[in-house]
């Protein structure tokens, strides 16, 4: 059962990486809130789903164009609400955790809700890794999400847009003095934050049905692997999710199933006692408060 | 002279409209049913989709007749969303207060979801004087309070069942598997919440401990949970040959998924959700043969061809809303929930809520989920035979799709089937 439980560990870790890696882009890289990203999960599965049951496009298409669809969601909201709040971090917040709240209530009021909203497996099969039963959609999930940040962080590192995220976090000023345009910039980035938020949606949800709720989970799951591995650190993402992945699925196992929930809670609480910025993270301003 | 003449004709004229518009409004004035529930759950949008359709055939008929008049009934609905993981019960109750101040019901239908909720409620329904008919929240904690101070809580009732009376089911199911195919040990995993923990700790202390069972391992997990390895993993080890799951919550399907994946060799046999209706088959990629679920009245999502009441109730869902009726928990009774109000009401001659309250105390009606009395906790009486009572709903999905009947006796159409790979203990 202990290798099992790392198995299934490893996954869920996965897992937390692919929903906060988005939000790690846009709100710790680029310096621009995005709370509505738990919507844009659940936008995305929806504008999939709708575009297989109701318009019959084949599901890699719908998952594709969906991706797309929510990318250009999370431009438009930059465009037209955040521009208008852009540097006041606290309004940034709240007006996307407004944008969020319309989201997904809006479907709960339209009646999404039931187990006829899933989206298939991409392949339907299990094998044996380490004495246990793991479904292919788990380990592609596994093999993505290794692609998917070899292509971040090459993207991040390498390119100019990616270096003019960095940028516009580090000094938005100094980063116009070069030439960047910082709304261009912002808008890019939560639109590619809403885009990767799509991606993990396309490979996340074959694992359950559609739920509204999720997107409040998700949210939730993206701030606590943020905070703990530090705001703008791929690399801090990358530990805080093996961290809280491996400790919530132990917990389970080893403890008890009902204490997992306070598990991410209690990482966040640990960190911001010990290292506010969080494992990776650099900002001084918080470190020189304790 | 003539002015005088011309100025009481034009009075007596504008009498004459005003009385007969006030005539025309007040034979034309609705009866108002709250619903105030978590309608963006599929047990609560069904629910207030069956008192639509509930509705509409009562008026298509008249309406209820109220002393010497018919008056049509009027739905208004109210998403109080205490199903929602992290809404304070005050903030649902709220809304239960604001329908009641604002559409004033003469009755409430189908109610909160969680027992916390109902709970705290029924003094809200006590102080306004509101008779309810809950379809949804199980606790036997507001029949308990019901007998404690019943001429305060006279308003409250339950069409739906209790989770005692769940217990009794789910027993049912392991005591046939037990006598059947030898099986002793089984993994129990419920839903964080107090209608399945407490059921779960009664089949638990009730059943498994005085049978002989060995209770290899229980789980509780919080509402939203998206792994369960862990537990089909312990299934395993532990050599289960019966999984008991108690869940509500949309993530269970998860649970679902994973126990097909992993390739449990275990009997899964309790209630989740997601498998109550038809859609389960396309939603879980045709892999749930075998799965025996208990859905929580007749009707509810599933009928039998020996209760033809339950059959026409599906039929008629379908045909009004285009797809088949999903929630295992709820539609049924909310369904009786109307009529039994309709004739309450025509019984009291009156919409005074005492008289009507006590009207449905009286109620002994026969419709979809079998015969429906309620005991004195105003809890309607559940058992195994729908001519005398009201009754559940047990059946097992085949490897081809369908749904069979297994327990109670009265309806079944056949009994359990261990899925292909699991052999019986004996």
């Amino acid at each position: 059962m202990f290798l099992g439980t790392c198995v299934y560990a490893l996954i869920n870790s996965v897992i937390l990486l692919l929903m906060a890696i988005g939000f790690n882009l846009t709100f710790g890289i680029s310096g621009v809130s995005n709370f509505a990203y738990g919507a844009f999960y659940i936008l995305s599965a929806f504008v999939t789903w709708m575009l297989i049951n109701w318009i019959g496009i084949p599901y890699f298409l719908s998952a594709v164009l969906s991706i797309v669809f929510t990318a250009f969601v999370g431009a438009v909201m930059y465009r037209f609400i955040l521009i208008r709040v852009r540097g006041q971090v606290l309004s940034e917040v709240i007006a996307t955790f407004g944008i969020g709240l319309i989201i997904l209530e809006f479907f709960r009021y339209l009646g999404f809700v039931g187990i006829e909203y899933s989206l298939p497996v991409f392949i339907d099969q299990s094998f044996v890794i380490a004495g246990t039963y793991v479904d292919m959609q788990r380990i592609l999930i596994v093999l993505f999400s290794i692609v998917l940040i070899l292509l971040l962080w090459l993207f991040i590192h390498h390119t100019s847009i990616g270096l003019a995220f960095r940028g516009i976090a580090q000094d938005e000023r100094t980063a116009l003095t070069f030439g960047i345009d910082s709304d261009w910039i912002a808008m890019l980035s939560v639109s590619i934050g809403g885009g990767l938020a799509a991606i993990a949606a396309t490979v996340v949800v074959p694992l359950g049905t559609i739920s509204v709720s999720e997107g409040y989970d998700v949210l939730i799951n993206a701030l606590a692997v943020c905070i703990i591995g530090g705001l703008g650190s791929t690399g801090g993402v990358i530990v805080a999710s093996l961290v809280v992945g491996f400790a919530q699925r132990f917990t389970d196992t080893y403890i008890g199933s009902h204490w997992t929930m306070i598990v991410s809670l209690v990482a966040i609480f640990l960190v911001l006692v010990i290292k506010p910025s969080g494992l990776y993270g650099k900002q001084k301003e918080l470190e020189e408060r304790i | 002279m003539k002015k005088r003449i011309c100025s009481l004709t034009v009075f007596l004229g504008v009498v004459s409209v005003l009385v007969s518009v006030c005539v025309t409004a007040r034979a034309a004035d609705p009866i108002v049913i709250g619903v105030p529930t978590s309608t963006g759950f599929v047990e609560g949008k069904e629910g207030l989709a069956v008192v639509e359709m509930a509705v509409e055939e009562i008026n298509a008929k008249g309406g209820v007749t109220v002393g010497s008049e018919k008056r049509p009934f009027k739905v208004e609905s109210i998403d109080i969303r205490d199903a929602a993981p992290g809404v304070p019960v005050p903030e649902a109750l709220l809304g239960l207060e604001k329908i009641i101040l604002d559409k004033k019901p003469a009755g409430l239908l189908v109610g909160p979801f969680r027992s916390e909720a109902l709970l705290a409620g029924m003094d809200i329904l006590a102080k306004y004087k509101v008779p309810m008919l809950g379809t949804i929240a199980m606790t036997p904690a507001s029949e308990a309070k019901i007998k404690k101070d019943p001429e305060k809580y006279k308003y409250v009732f339950r069409t739906c069942l209790n989770s005692k009376y769940l217990v009794k089911y789910l027993v049912g199911i392991m005591a046939f598997v037990n006598k059947e195919f030898g099986f002793n040990k089984v993994y129990i995993m419920n839903q964080d919440v107090a209608w399945a923990r407490a059921t779960a700790d009664l089949i638990k202390k009730n059943y498994f401990e005085k049978a002989g069972w060995q209770v290899v391992g229980h789980e509780a997990y919080p509402t939203g949970t998206l792994d369960f390895s862990s537990a089909m993993m312990k299934v395993r080890a532990g050599g289960a040959q019966v999984i008991l799951p108690i869940f509500d919550m949309p993530q269970s399907g998860i649970l679902v998924k994973q126990w097909n994946a992993m390739k449990v060799p275990a009997l899964l046999a309790g209630f989740i959700s997601p498998l109550a209706g038809p859609g389960a088959w396309k939603t879980f990629d045709q892999k749930i043969g075998g799965a025996v679920n208990c859905n929580f009245e007749l009707g509810s999502a599933m009928g039998s061809p020996k209760v033809p009441q339950s059959m026409d109730f599906l039929a008629a869902y379908e045909k009004k809303y285009g797809k088949p009726m999903e929630a295992g928990h709820g539609p049924a009774p909310t369904y009786e929930s109307v009529y039994i109000l309709a004739e309450a009401i025509e019984r009291a001659g009156s919409l005074d809520p005492d008289a009507i309250a006590a009207e449905i105390a009286k109620t002994d009606r026969t419709g979809v989920m079998g015969r429906i009395r309620f005991d004195e906790g105003h809890q309607a009486i559940f058992d195994m035979d729908p001519k005398e009572s009201a009754v559940a709903c047990v059946f097992q999905w085949t490897d081809d799709g369908n749904r069979v009947n297994v327990f109670p006796e009265a309806i079944a159409d056949g009994n359990i089937q261990l899925p292909a790979g699991l052999k019986p203990a004996k």
